[in-house]
């Protein structure tokens, strides 16, 4: 294989949190968790997921706007091909090891460009001047040349040379973020790292954009790590696709491969809840229990299993899929004491029957509230469940706790699942794949293209 | 439902302008519109189109001055143009709600979730204490608050993005709205979460029969809402049908444009090129004339062109369209666009 562009290994970035007078460090968001990835010259890879999943810190900390906490950014761009490990181990292509010299080369050959291209620009300078500055604080000391290169470069971007001598708020929005793109390009660099570049504009400029980035890819041989939450976006664009969810990449792949044939169950649910533009399609959309957990304190096993809709069932029991899904939910909400058996009385009491409180109607109420319907599918199930519901109406929260833990268990919980490979250059991390269990297969049928 | 076919709310030749320094901004330049009970009908349209401020015209949240609002907004027979300041205060808190892209910015940081509602109801209803607790504990349950009496006493900042949503929307429904105005309400949203809201705004609009105005730029949103759709461009109408007749057969250059320009279409077009035109200083014709690929000298003067009725209920603001002209220069493009969007597409 050739040797890639970037290749991004372990790469972490927690930031610490602090309490107290001390300021003493009581833990830390793990907003990146071990994140590794290669991007290949002239490939573009997309990170994508929810808001909080860390995509953003994966790019601000590979080019040190933030310092990593740990890992490996290697970068073989510019003059540094085919470099090997020195005798240490350490790699002299490590950015994360670069001093200020290095790091100044660095950031001409990886350029960033943000949501917001304002954020580029002096608003009191013409955006010529801004853009000529780069090349200025490069070496090039030939006024008159360093014009005509951004002259030039300013039509690639299918503006007019004359625009040069014009301030950014003369500009639409999708014309500041072509002006961004040449600003981005001057110093003619190896990579650029875009992040949410066409999340702001408007679908018929977001469309022009696209095609833009794409064609200009094409033309500088760039490679590019396209940051985005906006699966069809990333669909458009990109030659592979990492999928992030927590800190942690989750599956990896050939955009259309994951597109069409997601393997790892977050994929899954995310790409069904895109919204397609069609009347008539129905929403079979994967509905997610929950919010997004706090990076701060991740589940344990499987970051995803308390939300998973496929979430692994115990052996000893057999139910319904969504029926499991929910009972799990229930355990979870009991062992945070977020269940509230007086607000279900209290339900119970605006509903329509005020006059049946017993411990029987307030447990059907709960049933109903987590839509357990009785009897279970599993009798197992059935009687745990049950135990457990008359443990928490007598207000014995802990004892209902202890019988659910022991017997609503998944090994989605305590097990880190580790990457699996399916096709060449495809992989995800789930349980599912690991033991050739037969419902491993998934997504296929259910996700609308 | 009563049985008379009086619209909810009916919107005539509504224009909303704005004094500025560089002379009078059309924002909204007569514009119609109508929603029944229990409909929702959507407003489509990008930025500088004049959605937002044609929503905020209707119960006057858009500021005079420096706005000026003129035409007609019957609601339930009532012209709210000419409605007091106070009697419109009493629509926004029973009969018309509105929720908007940024709930935090609608909320109280200092007060809590539940006090906010709470008051609310005390205001709109003759509820005592006790009984507004209650009932906002149900309303939040309602919006899929989990465990709402506890979260009754959080703080704004307390609850997620989408939690936050749900909690504006319990504060919606505090009046038993009629009509529900919701600007963008899951754009700043994560699409799994966005998929959750649009649920539970579908199930409320049964629950409460209302009629939802729904305000957005994102066809993917609208083709899974909207009764009814008005597609609109600086600050006119272009072209207003039924959901499945607007995107099967979009009439209108723009429309056909706009769902070209969706990704993952199979022969997306690459943008629109050009830009909106200035707002203090329109096109005289049709205000789509500048990036229209099928203007001719017509499209340039005469203002917006006047709207056709292609098809029972979905009308047209443009040239091709009127007698004279050959509408299949400009309908030929929407039997590809049918094609390439079929079902089953790839
Ligand atoms: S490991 Fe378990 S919880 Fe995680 S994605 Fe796979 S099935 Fe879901
Ligand atoms: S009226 Fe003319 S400019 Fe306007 S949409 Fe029709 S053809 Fe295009």
């Amino acid at each position: 294989m050739t040797e890639p562009l970037l290749s991004v290994r372990d790469l972490k970035k927690h930031y610490p949190i602090k309490k107290g007078l001390l300021n003493r460090q009581v833990g830390a968001a793990r907003a990146v968790d071990g994140v590794s990835f290669d991007i290949a010259p002239g490939e573009t890879l997309g990170l994508v997921g929810e808001s909080g999943c860390g995509k953003s810190t994966v790019a601000t900390s590979a080019i040190r706007l933030e310092e990593p906490t740990a890992g490996e950014v290697l970068f073989n761009g510019g003059d540094r091909r085919g470099a090997t490990r020195n005798d240490d181990g350490t790699h002299p292509n490590d950015v994360t090891r670069f001093d200020k010299g290095e790091l100044k080369a660095f950031r001409r050959d990886a350029q960033m460009i943000f949501q917001d291209p304002s954020s580029s620009f002096d608003p009191r300078m013409t955006v010529g001047a801004t853009i000529a500055e780069l090349l200025s604080i490069h070496g090039m000391t030939d006024r008159g040349r360093r014009r005509r290169i951004v002259e030039d470069l300013i039509e690639r971007v299918d503006l007019s040379a004359s625009d040069y001598d014009r301030y950014p708020h003369e500009f639409s929005g999708g014309q500041k973020q072509r002006l961004a793109l040449a600003r981005a390009l001057v110093l003619d660099p190896d990579l650029i790292i875009a992040d949410e570049p066409v999340s702001a504009l408007d679908v018929s400029v977001k469309a022009e954009v696209l095609s833009l980035i794409d064609d200009l890819q094409a033309e500088f041989g760039l490679s590019l790590l396209f940051i985005s939450h906006d699966m069809s976006v990333i669909r458009e664009i990109c030659d592979r696709v990492a999928v992030m969810y927590l800190g942690e990449i989750v599956e990896l792949g050939p955009t259309e491969e994951v597109f069409h044939g997601p393997e790892h169950p977050y994929t899954e649910a995310l790409l069904s809840s895109i919204p397609t533009p069609d009347p008539r399609a129905t929403l079979d959309e994967i509905e997610l229990t929950g919010t997004v957990p706090s990076p701060t304190d991740p589940p344990s096993g499987c970051r995803f299993h308390t939300r998973c809709h496929r979430v692994i069932q115990p052996e000893d029991m057999e139910m319904d899929q969504a029926e499991w899904r929910r009972l799990l939910t229930l355990r979870k909400r009991i062992e945070s004491r977020e269940v509230d058996v007086e607000q279900a009385t209290e339900n119970l009491a605006l509903d329509d029957e005020p006059d049946d409180l017993s411990d029987e109607a307030i447990k059907s109420q709960l049933r109903s509230e987590f839509e357990l319907e009785a009897p279970l599918d599993s009798a197992t199930a059935e009687a745990t469940l049950e135990t457990a519901l008359d443990r928490l109406v007598s207000g014995d929260a802990d004892g209902a706790e202890e019988v659910l833990s022991s017997s609503f268990t998944t090994p989605c919980e305590t097990t880190h699942p580790e990457f699996v490979d399916h096709d060449a250059d495809h992989k995800s991390a789930c349980l599912l794949h690991v033991d050739d269990r037969p419902d491993s297969r998934i997504g296929v049928e259910n996700v609308p293209q | 439902m009563t049985p008379d076919t009086d619209p909810l709310l009916e919107v005539a030749n509504l224009r909303t302008t704005f004094d500025t320094d560089g002379g009078e901004l059309v924002a909204v330049d007569g514009i119609d519109f109508s929603i029944d009970a229990g409909e929702t009908v959507c407003i489509v349209g990008e930025s500088g189109s004049g959605k937002t401020v044609a929503t905020e015209s209707i119960t006057r949240l858009v500021k005079s001055p420096p706005a000026t609002v003129t035409g007609s907004v019957r609601f339930d027979g009532e012209d709210l143009l000419e409605a007091s300041e106070e009697r419109l205060r009493e629509i926004r808190g029973y009969n018309i709600a509105h929720i908007f892209q940024n709930p935090q910015e609608a909320m109280n940081h200092c007060y809590s979730v539940g006090w906010q509602i709470t008051e609310a109801l005390t205001i709109h209803t003759d509820a005592s204490q006790e009984e507004a607790r209650a009932k906002a504990i149900d309303l939040l349950d309602r919006v899929g608050i989990a465990n709402a009496s506890s979260r009754f006493d959080d703080y704004p900042h307390e609850f997620s993005g989408g939690q936050k949503q749900r909690v504006m929307i319990a504060m919606a429904l505090v009046g038993d709205p009629d009509l529900l105005i919701a600007d963008e309400p899951t754009t700043a949203l994560d699409v799994t979460v966005q998929g959750q809201i649009l649920k539970l705004l579908d199930d409320l609009q049964e629950e409460f029969d209302m009629g939802i105005l729904f305000v957005t730029h994102d066809l993917g949103v609208v083709a899974q809402i909207a009764d009814r759709i008005v597609v609109m461009y600086a600050g006119k109408v272009m072209e207003r049908g039924d959901v499945y007749d607007v995107f099967d057969r979009p009439a209108h250059p723009y429309t056909q444009q706009l769902l070209e320009c969706l990704p993952g279409t199979s022969d997306s077009i690459g943008g629109i090129p050009g830009s909106l035109p200035s707002p203090t200083d329109p096109p005289d014709g049709c205000r789509f004339a500048p990036r229209c690929e099928h203007a001719v000298a017509d499209c340039e003067a005469g203002g917006q062109p006047r709207e056709v009725e292609v098809r029972p209920g979905q009308a047209v603001s443009c040239v091709y369209y009127q007698s004279g002209y050959d509408a299949s220069v400009v309908e030929a493009d929407t039997g590809d666009a049918e094609t390439s969007r079929g079902v089953g597409d790839d």
